[in-house]
C-alpha cells in the first residue's frame, strides 16, 4: 500500500516544432549524424564518465545505441532509424539524415502539415515505383553466377566505415572473405525453398586483419590444457555425436511442488552417479565418438567417456546449440534414460586449431552450412567496428539474394532521384495531385524541399571542403577536391562519377549541386553492357535503401504531425 | 486532514476544466487532427489521437477533471469511440450552462430582467438542472430518437433481416471512424486493412459472438513488427502465437493437437503430498518409472497422429526430448489467454495425462491445417492454421511500423473499430415518455394547437425568409468580415437583419446563441398572439443575440425584450395547465442493429434541430431550458470538424443548407463520404449528459491528503 503514490501531472507542450530547444536538439542530431555520412565521414567517440570501455564508431547502430536521447520527438526519431537497422543492418545513416533534412526543409515553408504530409506522401510513391520500375536508370541486376558485383557491393559497405581502420588491402581481403563466408551458407542442393545457414563470428583481437580466415564448421574455444586432454580421435569415417542439452551434472532433477523425504543413509547423489554412468555406459556401447553438453558433465562420466576413447566437451552454451544441432543433425538430447538412436548425427572430423593466442577445437562437417569466420583487428574497437560491418554486410547479402538488384551507390541514387522527381512534378504535376485539394504551387515547393532533402544527404558525403556536381544527363554526382582551380574544365577536374560508372570524359555537362538547376529529364534504362565494363562500382543495397526512404519519409511526416507532446513526468 | 473548495464555482471550474481539455483534443479531432505524443514513464514514446489515451497521459489532478476523464473512459470501455468528442460536448454544455446563470448575475442588464433573475435564481438552482438532465436523458431524448430522427437513419446492411453487410458501406462507415484515429497518411490503408480482416474472418453467419471475440482477444489476434514500413502491414490467415517453437518438427498431412496446462512428466510428488525415500534403488526405480511413462505417453500421442503439443507452463527437458524423438512440435508457455482463445476457436479442451495408462483413444485432440515457424523481421513465432468450429475463422493482422508507439496507434485503433461494430450489431433500446392527452379537451387542444403551430411555422415562414436569407448568404460568401457593414446596411430592413444575425456568431466564435433560435424568432413573431408560453424562449434567444453584437442591434432587441417581458409572466399558468391536463405514458421501442448516418456533424445537427423544435412545443421552462442547451451545444462538433475549410464548406454554409434542407423536408445531403454509427453517437449523448449530472450535483470537493486506505469488503466481513 505504501507503494501507492499520487502520479504527478504530466507536461504537456502544444506545437513543440517550433520552439526552440526542439530546433537546436534537432539540428545537434543533424551535425553527428552528417558529419559521420560516408568513407570520408569522421568518427566519433563515444565514452562514458562513469566506466565501461570507450566506443570509435561512425555507424549509425553503435552511435544511436549509446546516445542517450531524452527528448520525445529525437527519441521517435532514433527509434525509428535504430529500428530500421536492426531490420536491415544497412542505411541507418542516410534514414536519420534524409528524416532530419525533411522536417528542417518542409519547416522553412509554413505550409499547413496536412498538405505537407500528402505531398510528402505522393513523392515517396513515386520514389518506390520508380526504383522499382524496369526503366530506374540506378539500379543493376545482380548477377549471383559471378562474384564482381557481390564484391563491389560488400566493399562498398566496408569502404562507408572508416572506423574499422583498414587499409586498401586489407578491405579486398576482408571483402572476398565475407563473400566466401557467405557462399558457405547457402545450401548445395537448394530445391524450393532455401534455408540459408549461418555465419559464427568468432573474434580473435590483437591481430593482423589480414590474418582473418573462414573454416567451415563451428569453433569452440578452449583452453590449451583442456585441449591437450582431448585424445586423438583416428577414425576414417565420419564421427558420431551425441549432443545434450540436459544437464549431466548429477543435479537431481525437479522433485515437484510436495516434499521428498530421503530416509537416513540413502545418497541420491550415488543414485544419479550411477545413473550418469549408466548413460554413458550406453554411449559407448552405441559407439559415440563425440559427447557434446550445453552445460556440465560430471568429472567421473568425463572420466569415465575418456577411459571409452570418447570425447567429452562441456559448458557449450546455448548460443552454439542451434548451429550445432544444424550442423550435426542431432537431436538435443534431454534424458538421462533411455536414448533414442535416431537422436546421434555426426560430423566429418575434429581437429585442433591454434590461431593467435586462442585455441579451438574445430568440428568439421560433411556438408553444411554452418561457417566460422574468424575476425581479426587490431584493438578492440576497431574490431567492434568490423564486426558490426561484417554483420551488416552479410545480412545485405542475404537480402540481396532475396531481391536480386543493387542501387548505384555514392550518392549518384539520391541526385538522379532528385532529379528525375524534379523533372516528373515539373512536367506532369496532374498525374500526381490526382484528385487531390493541393495546388500545384504547393506541389512545387514540396518537391523542391523533398529534393532538397535528397541532394543535402549526398551533400553531407563531402567532409573535406570539396564542391559537389551533378551533370546534366544522367544525374550522377560528381566530386572536386577542395584546392582545386576554378576553371571551366571539368572534364580534366573530375574523373569519375560517385558510383564509379561513368567517368568525365564523355560530353557532359555539369552544374553544382547547390545551385539551380532547370529541371532535366535524367537517363533512364541503364544500358547493361556499361554495367558489364566498370569493374569498380559503388553499390548500395536495394531493399535497405528503399526502406530507409519509406522510414525517413514516414517519420517526418509523424514528427511534423506533432501537435502536442505530453510527458509523463513520473 | 481536510479542505473544502468553494462550490459556487464548480460550474466554472469544471468550464476552465473543460476548455482546457477541449484544447487538446480539439487538435486532434476529425479527419484534419493531428497526432499527440505522450511519453511513458518508461521512456517510451507512444504517438495516440486516442482521446482516452491523451486524457490518461495527462495524469490530471485536479479533481473535476479526474472525474471527466473517469466519465470518458468509462464509456470508452463500452464503446471505444467517441472520447474527442465527449470532451467538446462537455465543454459546450457546461459553456451553454455557464452563460445561462452567467447573465442572472449580469449587472447591466436591465432591470426587466431582474424579475427573471429571480425566476433562475428560484428554479435554476443546479439541482434543478441536473434533474432536468436526468429527466431530458431518461425520458425525452429517447423519443426524439424515435420519433424523428429514426427517419433519417440509415442501414449498414444492405438486407436489414438476414443482415448482410457490403463491402463499401462498411468501407465508408471504417474510413470515417480511422480517418479520426490514426495518422492521415494511413487511415485509408488501415481502414483497408480491418476491412479485409473483417471479411477474412467472418462467415456469411456472422453473429454478435465473433465480434466479441476479437474484441476480448484482440491482443492475441495481431503481432507488431517494428522497423518496417507502415504498408508491409498484412493479415495472415491461421493464429500466430508470439514464441518460438521449443522443438520443431516438419509434418504435414493430418496434423491433430493438444492442450496441456500442466507437466506431462509425472513428479515425485505433488503439492500437499510427501514421498518417502528409503533406498537408493527405489529413487532408481522410480526414476525409471517417471522416463519410462513419459515415454509411453508421448508415443501414445504420436499413436494417435498427434503432432502438436501446446502447453501453458514450461515442460521438462525429458518431455520436450520425447516430443522431438516422436516427432511432436512442442510450443511451451502460452499465456491464459492465448489458450482460452485457442480453445474458443476450435472448442477444445486440456488433454490430461491419463493416470493410468490405456491404449485407448485421446478426444481431446483438434485437426490443424498446418503448423510452422514464421520469421519477422528475424524473430520467430508460430503460425497455427486452426480449423474454427465457431463462425470465426481465424486470421491474424501483422502490423508493421517505423516505431512502436505507431504500431500502438494502430493497435489500438483496429480494437476500438471492433469495440464499436460491436455496438453497432446490438439493437438499442429506446424508452421515453410521451405526454397523451385523454379526457382534458381544452388543454389537448392547446397542446395540438400550438404543437401545429410550432410545427408550422418554419413553414409558413419559410416563404419570406429564405429568399432575402439566401440574397445575403450569395454577397456575404467571400467577405465574412464585412457582415458588420453589412449589418449597418440592411438594419433597417426587418428581415434581412434577422438573416444577417446568424452570420456573427461564426466571425466571433466566443459568442454563443445560434442562427436557428433567431430564424424562428422571426416564426415566433408571427405566432406571438397564439403562442402563449413561447416568450421565454424568444427571450432567451433575443438576449443571447444582444451579447456581443453592435449598438443598433441592441437597442432593437431591447426594445423586443421590453415586449416579451410582459407576456412572460403568464407562463406558470400555462405550464399548471399543461401538467395537470397530460397524462403520461411510457412507450419502449428499438433502434434496429445498424443504423448509421453520414459523417460530417450530420447527427449533431439532425438532433440539434429537432431538440430546438422540441423545445418550442415544451412547457416546462426547465425542460426547454435543457433541450435549448443541449441543442446548441451539440452544435460544437461540428463546428470542430469543419474548424479548418473555408467557402462552400464551411461551418455556416452546411448548417444553413442542411436546416433548410430539414425544413423543406428534402434529404440531408453531406459534403462527406462516410458513415458513424448512430448508437455510437447515442451512447455518447446520454455518457455526457451523465457525466455533466455528476459535476452538477457535487456540490463541496473534499480534499483528503493520505494515502488511500485499502477498501474492505463489507459483506464478506459480515459472513466470518
Amino acid at each position: 500500500m505504501s507503494r501507492l503514490e499520487a502520479k504527478k501531472p504530466s507536461l504537456c507542450k502544444s506545437e513543440p516544432l517550433t520552439s526552440e530547444r526542439v530546433r537546436t536538439t534537432l539540428s545537434v542530431l543533424k551535425r553527428i549524424v552528417t558529419s559521420c555520412y560516408g568513407p570520408s565521414g569522421r568518427l566519433k567517440q563515444l565514452h562514458n564518465g562513469f566506466g565501461g570501455y570507450v566506443c570509435t564508431t561512425s555507424q549509425s547502430s553503435a552511435l544511436l545505441s549509446h546516445l542517450l536521447v531524452t527528448h520525445p520527438i529525437l527519441k521517435i526519431l532514433t527509434t525509428s532509424v535504430q529500428n530500421h537497422v536492426s531490420s536491415f543492418s544497412d542505411c541507418g545513416l542516410f534514414t536519420a539524415i534524409l528524416c532530419c533534412n525533411l522536417i528542417e526543409n518542409v519547416q522553412r515553408l509554413g505550409l499547413t502539415p496536412t498538405t505537407v504530409i500528402r505531398l510528402n506522401k505522393h513523392l515517396l510513391s513515386l520514389c518506390i515505383s520508380y526504383l522499382k520500375s524496369e526503366t530506374c536508370g540506378c539500379r543493376i541486376p545482380v548477377d549471383f553466377s559471378s562474384t564482381q558485383i557481390l564484391l563491389c557491393l560488400v566493399r562498398s559497405i566496408l569502404t562507408s566505415k572508416p572506423a574499422c581502420m583498414l587499409t586498401r588491402k586489407e578491405t579486398e581481403h576482408v571483402s572476398a572473405l565475407i563473400l566466401r563466408a557467405f557462399l558457405l551458407t547457402i545450401p548445395e542442393n537448394a530445391e524450393g525453398h532455401i534455408i540459408l545457414g549461418k555465419s559464427l563470428i568468432v573474434p580473435l583481437k590483437d591481430q593482423r586483419v589480414i590474418d582473418s580466415t573462414v573454416l567451415p564448421g563451428i569453433l569452440i574455444e578452449m583452453s590449451e590444457v583442456q585441449l591437450m586432454r582431448l585424445l586423438p580421435i583416428k577414425k576414417s569415417t565420419a564421427l558420431k555425436v551425441a549432443l545434450f542439452c540436459t544437464t549431466l551434472s548429477g543435479d537431481i532433477s525437479d522433485t515437484g511442488e510436495g516434499t521428498v523425504v530421503v530416509s537416513y543413509g540413502v545418497s541420491l547423489e550415488n543414485a544419479v552417479l550411477d545413473q550418469l554412468l549408466n548413460l554413458g555406459r550406453q554411449l559407448v556401447s552405441d559407439h559415440v565418438d563425440l559427447v557434446l553438453c550445453q552445460k556440465v558433465i560430471h568429472p567421473s562420466l568425463k572420466q569415465f567417456l575418456n577411459m571409452h576413447r570418447v570425447i567429452a566437451v562441456d559448458r557449450i552454451g546455448v548460443t552454439l546449440m542451434e548451429p550445432l544441432t544444424k550442423m550435426t543433425g542431432t537431436q538435443p538430447i534431454g534424458s538421462l534414460g533411455s536414448i533414442s538412436p535416431n537422436s546421434y548425427g555426426s560430423v566429418k572430423d575434429v581437429c585442433t586449431a591454434k590461431f593467435g593466442s586462442k585455441h579451438f577445437f574445430h568440428l568439421i562437417p560433411n556438408e553444411a552450412t554452418i561457417c566460422s569466420l574468424l575476425l581479426c583487428n587490431r584493438n578492440d574497437t576497431a574490431w567492434d567496428e568490423l564486426k558490426l560491418t561484417c554483420q551488416t554486410a552479410l545480412h545485405v547479402l542475404q537480402l540481396t539474394l532475396k531481391e536480386p538488384w543493387a542501387l548505384l551507390g555514392g550518392g549518384c541514387t539520391e541526385t538522379h532521384l532528385a532529379a528525375y522527381i524534379r523533372h516528373k512534378t515539373h512536367n506532369d504535376p496532374k498525374s500526381i495531385l490526382k484528385d487531390d485539394e493541393c495546388t500545384q504551387t504547393e506541389l512545387q515547393l514540396i518537391a523542391e524541399a523533398f529534393c532538397s532533402a535528397l541532394e543535402s544527404v549526398v551533400g553531407s558525403l563531402e567532409h573535406d571542403g570539396g564542391e559537389i556536381l551533378t551533370d546534366m544527363k544522367y544525374g550522377h554526382l560528381w566530386s572536386v577536391q577542395a584546392d582545386s582551380p576554378c576553371v571551366a574544365n571539368w572534364p580534366d577536374l573530375l574523373s569519375h562519377c560517385g558510383c564509379g560508372l561513368y567517368n568525365s570524359q564523355e560530353e557532359l555537362s555539369w552544374s553544382f549541386l547547390r545551385s539551380t538547376r532547370h529541371p532535366f529529364v535524367p537517363q533512364t534504362c541503364l544500358p547493361l553492357e556499361a554495367v558489364g565494363s566498370a569493374s569498380n562500382l559503388t553499390l548500395d543495397c536495394l531493399t535497405a535503401k528503399l526502406s530507409g526512404l519509406q522510414v525517413a519519409v514516414e517519420t517526418a511526416n509523424l514528427i511534423l504531425d506533432l501537435s502536442y507532446v505530453i510527458e509523463d513526468k513520473n | 486532514m481536510l479542505s473544502s473548495m468553494a462550490a459556487t464555482g464548480s460550474l466554472k471550474a469544471a468550464l476552465q476544466v473543460a476548455e482546457v481539455l477541449e484544447a487538446i483534443v480539439s487538435c486532434c479531432m476529425g479527419p484534419e487532427g493531428r497526432q499527440v505524443l505522450c511519453t511513458k514513464p518508461t521512456g517510451e514514446v507512444l504517438l495516440s489521437r486516442n482521446g482516452g489515451r491523451l486524457l490518461e497521459a495527462l495524469h490530471l489532478q485536479h479533481p473535476i477533471a479526474r472525474m471527466i476523464v473517469d466519465c470518458v473512459s468509462s464509456h470508452l470501455k463500452k464503446t471505444g469511440d467517441g472520447a474527442k468528442t465527449f470532451i467538446i460536448f462537455l465543454c459546450h454544455l457546461l459553456r451553454g450552462l455557464h452563460a445561462v446563470t452567467d447573465r442572472e448575475k449580469d449587472p447591466l442588464m436591465c432591470e426587466n430582467i431582474q424579475t427573471h433573475g429571480r425566476h433562475w435564481k428560484n428554479c435554476c438552482q443546479w439541482k434543478f438542472i441536473s434533474q432536468a438532465l436526468v429527466t431530458f436523458q431518461t425520458q425525452i431524448l429517447d423519443g426524439i430518437m424515435d420519433q424523428y430522427l429514426s427517419r433519417h437513419f440509415l442501414s449498414i446492411f444492405s438486407s436489414a433481416k438476414e443482415r448482410t453487410l457490403c463491402r463499401s458501406s462498411l468501407e465508408l462507415l471504417l474510413e470515417a471512424y480511422f480517418c479520426g484515429r490514426v495518422g492521415r497518411n494511413n487511415h485509408k490503408f488501415i481502414s483497408q486493412l480491418m476491412c479485409d480482416y473483417f471479411f477474412k474472418c467472418m462467415t456469411c453467419k456472422t453473429g454478435i459472438d465473433v465480434f466479441e471475440l476479437v474484441d476480448d482477444y484482440f491482443v492475441e489476434l495481431n503481432v507488431g513488427v517494428t522497423g518496417l514500413p507502415v504498408s508491409d502491414s498484412r493479415i495472415i490467415a491461421g493464429l500466430v502465437l508470439q514464441k518460438d517453437f521449443s522443438v520443431y518438427c516438419p509434418a504435414d498431412g493430418d496434423i491433430r493437437m493438444v492442450i496441456v496446462t500442466e507437466t506431462i512428466q509425472p513428479l515425485f510428488s505433488t503439492s500437499g503430498s510427501e514421498f518417502i525415500l528409503n533406498s537408493e534403488a527405489q529413487f532408481q526405480t522410480s526414476q525409471f518409472w517417471i522416463m519410462e511413462k513419459t515415454k509411453a505417453i508421448m508415443k501414445h500421442l504420436r499413436s494417435q497422429n498427434v503432432k502438436l503439443l501446446l502447453s501453458s507452463v514450461k515442460q521438462p527437458d525429458l518431455v520436450i526430448y520425447y516430443a522431438g524423438v516422436n516427432g511432436i512440435s512442442v510450443v511451451e508457455c502460452l499465456s491464459s489467454e492465448e489458450v482460452s482463445l485457442i480453445r474458443r476457436i476450435i472448442g477444445l479442451s486440456p488433454f490430461v495425462p491419463p493416470q493410468a495408462f490405456s491404449q485407448c483413444e485421446i478426444s481431446n485432440t483438434a485437426l490443424v491445417k498446418f503448423c510452422k515457424p514464421l520469421i519477422l523481421r528475424s524473430k520467430r513465432y508460430v503460425h497455427l492454421g486452426l480449423i474454427g468450429t465457431c463462425t470465426f475463422i481465424p486470421h491474424c493482422v501483422v502490423l508493421c511500423g517505423p516505431v512502436q508507439g505507431l504500431i500502438e496507434q494502430h493497435e489500438d485503433a483496429l480494437h476500438g473499430a471492433f469495440k464499436m461494430l460491436r455496438q453497432l450489431f446490438k439493437d438499442l433500446d429506446l424508452n421515453y415518455m410521451t405526454q397523451t392527452s385523454d379526457q382534458n379537451g381544452t388543454s389537448s387542444l392547446f397542446i395540438y394547437k400550438n404543437s401545429g403551430e410550432s410545427y408550422q411555422a418554419p413553414d409558413t415562414g419559410k416563404g419570406s425568409i429564405q429568399r432575402p436569407y439566401q440574397d445575403t448568404v450569395v454577397e456575404n460568401k467571400d467577405e465574412l468580415e464585412k457582415t458588420q457593414t453589412y449589418l449597418k446596411v440592411h438594419s433597417n430592413l426587418v428581415i434581412s437583419d434577422v438573416e444577417l444575425e446568424t452570420y456573427i456568431p461564426y466571425s466571433t466564435p466566443t459568442d454563443t446563441f445560434e442562427t436557428d433560435e433567431t430564424l424562428k424568432c422571426l416564426s415566433l413573431e408571427r405566432n406571438r398572439l397564439t403562442d402563449d408560453y413561447e416568450p421565454l424562449l424568444k427571450n432567451n434567444s433575443t438576449a443571447y443575440s444582444t451579447r456581443g453584437n453592435n449598438r443598433i442591434d441592441i437597442s432593437y432587441e431591447n426594445l423586443q425584450v421590453t415586449n416579451i417581458t410582459g407576456k412572460g409572466s403568464m407562463l406558470p399558468v400555462s405550464c399548471k395547465l399543461q401538467n395537470m391536463g397530460a397524462s403520461q405514458s411510457y412507450l419502449s421501442s428499438s433502434m434496429p442493429a445498424g443504423c448509421v448516418l453520414p459523417v460530417g456533424g450530420n447527427f449533431e445537427i439532425l438532433l440539434h434541430y429537432y431538440l430546438l423544435n422540441y423545445a418550442k412545443k415544451c412547457h416546462q421552462s426547465e425542460e426547454t431550458m435543457v433541450s435549448m442547451i443541449i441543442a446548441n451545444a451539440l452544435l460544437g462538433i461540428p463546428r470542430v470538424l469543419y474548424k479548418s475549410k473555408t467557402g462552400k464548406y464551411s461551418f455556416p454554409h452546411i448548417y444553413i443548407r442542411a436546416v433548410h434542407a430539414l425544413q423543406t423536408n428534402q434529404p440531408l445531403v453531406s459534403s462527406q463520404t462516410g458513415l458513424e454509427s448512430v448508437t455510437g453517437k447515442y451512447q455518447l449523448l446520454t455518457s455526457v449528459l451523465q457525466c455533466l449530472t455528476k459535476i452538477l450535483t457535487i456540490d463541496l470537493v473534499i480534499t483528503l491528503k493520505r494515502h488511500p486506505q485499502k477498501v474492505h469488503n463489507q459483506d464478506s466481513e459480515d459472513e466470518l
